[in-house]
């Protein structure tokens, strides 16, 4: 009878997983680039058995509106900060929370263990665009040069881009100097306005990588 | 008065113009390179952009880069520092076709004194002894040697741009010139980028003398009196002293006065330093003039109670000195050691790595402009500069025993530094009776300077 428990248990986890990787590899990339474009604080969409919440902080729009080169702007962001990047350049932090629907008719989901990205759940519980993107799928495009920099035409969240496409340009002295996207992916964020100072190796575009680009 | 100046340099240099800034009012932003994200001036700067890698050529020496900092921070005047892009007169005028001020001598007095070999021309006219040398640039080795034999060797071979010792070699007969000159061709070419080269006769056991001037844009001009830079490791100052020991205090106030008259009649503007070769007889002969603040300046400084950086800035602004000669008072003796991360027990070879513990010296006359701060860590993409120590007294006495007691109580920790160097000369006999030429440590080599120290 254990032994019928279990495998009951394992059909549940096998669905329970194929229904987080429909999630993380259709549904979510769209949803952070839908936060990233709205400006909404948070959005929860629910899809058979599992709900999507993503959180958009607001005091990721305040740090827009600081100077990049403004140092004080970057100290109080220095317990983020561990290897010295620019904090205005941080990200807009997106938390993104997966948790099965409860069955309760109320509607309020219980928090359950919150499952990581991609296919294993041994991975973080959730994810910012910042340091926990990086860490995984998350890439940055960064300034090649100090300057004003132009968003292009593919810097728009939500748009696939290839390895090496541009993204927009930094402008040096009026000579344009391309900001290229690292991987394949879909953009995420724009984290400089257009127009705005930027100093060099300043991040500029989120991108996340799609599961091919990787291996490659 | 400028509202707002970059600062292209790094280092203690960063440091102190970012405290003549403050002191001005007048607000800075620090560019800085990805190696010296975590460096003191960076973290002091109200404002800091990061201008490129750790590369100097892309960061430091990339006119765009700097020049696209200073305005997309809204800044109106450039501070070069030393070293870098402080005396490339092709930078001053971009700076200034971007409606910026460079914060030194204007374009036109840069490239009027940019040659090493020109100016020795144009100020030996107004007066200034020079030391015998080729006319003009050497065209080629015939021209060369041909010149060699007119001067009578032995003879330096010197790079027109540029410093430092690189591309400079003193030869003896005609073969070591021949062979001498095709790498120090090349080594000018690799360091400044012009492999023109000059030759000059060679003066044995001389005394380095040079001489800080400022002139503003109305022709007014003032002395500082000079310095005594003859410590030197393969022509590197690593100690600096003034007043000198070299020359009676007539022939230095007659040495200063020739200098600043020689400077002004010329045309220069801003702060500056004339350099002089002393020889044994206490002859003076004019070798080249450095348009920019020098490390050494901290001496002047604590001589004269007089601000040199923001001197520099004042004058670029378009402000008058603003003082008389009477007005320069330059009192007691002042000695600058200069702290580098080298290794004094392995031919001085730089190092770099991170500084575990600091400490820097006080008490009466003592000053330590360093950028050195605990956990800091020296990138080893640049110079070797880690700080410059001065210790000022009433005399040349109070100052080495305050210099070494300074010396003593430094601690930089983790790093292996000059100090050796500095503790064995002021116990050295010669420099104690200011007797020290800039040729004696490479003559006795530094290592046995350092354990002659060590035994006696």
């Amino acid at each position: 009878m254990p032994q019928d428990r279990d495998t009951g248990q394992d059909a549940a986890r096998a669905a329970a997983h194929a229904g987080i990787e429909h999630l993380m590899d259709t549904l979510l990339p769209s949803l952070i680039a839908k936060v990233a474009t709205l400006n909404v604080g948070e959005l929860e969409v629910r899809e058979g058995d599992w709900h999507v919440r993503l959180r958009h902080p607001m005091a990721a729009g305040q740090d827009l509106e600081r100077r990049a080169t403004d140092r004080s702007a970057q100290r109080s962001h220095a317990g983020h900060d561990a290897v010295g990047a620019p904090a205005p350049a941080r990200p807009q932090a997106i938390t993104v929370a997966v948790g099965a629907v409860s069955a309760a008719s109320n509607g309020t989901a219980p928090t359950l263990s919150p499952v990581g990205p991609g296919r294993a759940s041994d991975g973080p519980p959730a994810r910012e665009a910042g340091s926990g993107l990086a860490a995984s799928h998350g890439q940055i495009a960064t300034s090649p040069a100090v300057g004003i920099f132009q968003p292009g035409s593919a810097a728009v969240a939500g748009a696939r881009v290839k390895a090496g496409e541009r993204l927009g340009a930094v402008d040096m002295l009026g000579i344009p100097q391309d900001v290229v996207a690292p991987a394949d992916g879909i953009v995420t964020s724009i984290m400089v306005e257009g127009g705005m100072a930027v100093e060099y190796g300043q991040e500029l575009v989120g991108i996340e990588a799609t599961a091919g680009s990787e291996a490659h | 008065m400028f509202n707002k100046i970059l600062i292209a340099n790094r280092g203690e240099i960063a440091l102190r113009i970012l405290r003549a800034c403050r002191t001005m009012g007048i607000e800075a932003v620090v560019a800085y390179s990805e190696a010296d994200r975590e460096s003191l001036a960076v973290q002091l700067a109200d404002e800091a952009i990061c201008i490129g890698p750790s590369d100097a050529r892309r960061s430091y020496l990339s006119v765009p880069a700097i020049i696209s900092a200073a305005v997309v921070t809204g800044c109106d005047a450039i501070h070069p520092g030393y070293g870098f892009l402080s005396e490339d007169e092709t930078f001053a005028e971009v700076v200034r076709a971007h409606d910026l001020t460079f914060i030194g001598p204007p374009p036109e007095v840069l490239d009027r004194f940019a040659s090493k070999e020109g100016t020795r021309r144009l100020l030996g006219g107004y007066g200034l002894p020079t030391i015998p040398g080729s006319v003009g640039m050497v065209r080629d080795d015939e021209h060369a040697l041909a010149e060699a034999d007119r001067i009578g060797y032995p003879v330096l071979i010197k790079p027109s741009a540029g410093g430092g010792g690189k591309g400079m070699r003193m030869v003896r007969t005609p073969r070591e010139l021949e062979s001498s000159l095709r790498v120090c061709r090349s080594e000018a070419k690799s360091a400044f980028g012009d492999d023109s080269l000059y030759l000059e006769k060679w003066l044995d056991d001389t005394r380095h003398v040079e001489v800080q001037v400022a002139v503003d844009r109305y022709g007014h001009g003032v002395q500082f009196g000079e310095r005594d830079c003859s410590v030197q490791r393969r022509h590197q100052k690593i100690l600096e002293e003034g007043p000198t020991t070299a020359l009676s205090s007539a022939a230095r106030a007659e040495l200063c006065e020739r200098a600043i008259h020689a400077v002004v009649a010329a045309g220069y503007e801003n702060v500056g330093t004339l350099e002089f070769l002393v020889d044994a007889e206490g002859k003076a002969y004019f070798i080249e003039i450095n348009c920019r603040i020098q490390v050494e300046h901290a001496v002047t400084e604590m001589l004269t109670g007089i601000d040199l950086v923001a001197m520099q800035i004042r004058i670029a602004a378009g402000e008058p000195l603003g003082m008389t000669q009477a007005e320069v008072q330059s009192r007691g003796h002042a000695i600058e050691f200069r702290i580098n991360a080298e290794d004094p027990a392995h031919d001085f070879r730089p190092g770099a790595g991170v500084v575990e513990r600091y400490h820097a010296p006080g008490g009466p006359g003592i000053r330590m402009d360093s950028h050195l701060f605990p956990g800091y860590e020296v990138p080893p993409f640049y110079d070797s500069l880690l700080g410059k120590l001065v210790a000022w007294g009433p005399d040349r006495a109070t100052a080495i025993e305050r210099g070494r007691a300074a010396l003593n109580e430094l601690v930089v920790d983790g790093i292996i530094t000059n100090v050796e160097i500095h503790k064995a000369l002021i116990s050295s006999e010669t420099f104690l009776e200011g007797r020290m030429t800039t040729n004696l440590l490479d003559r006795v080599g530094s290592a046995a300077f350092l354990a002659a120290a060590a035994r006696g």
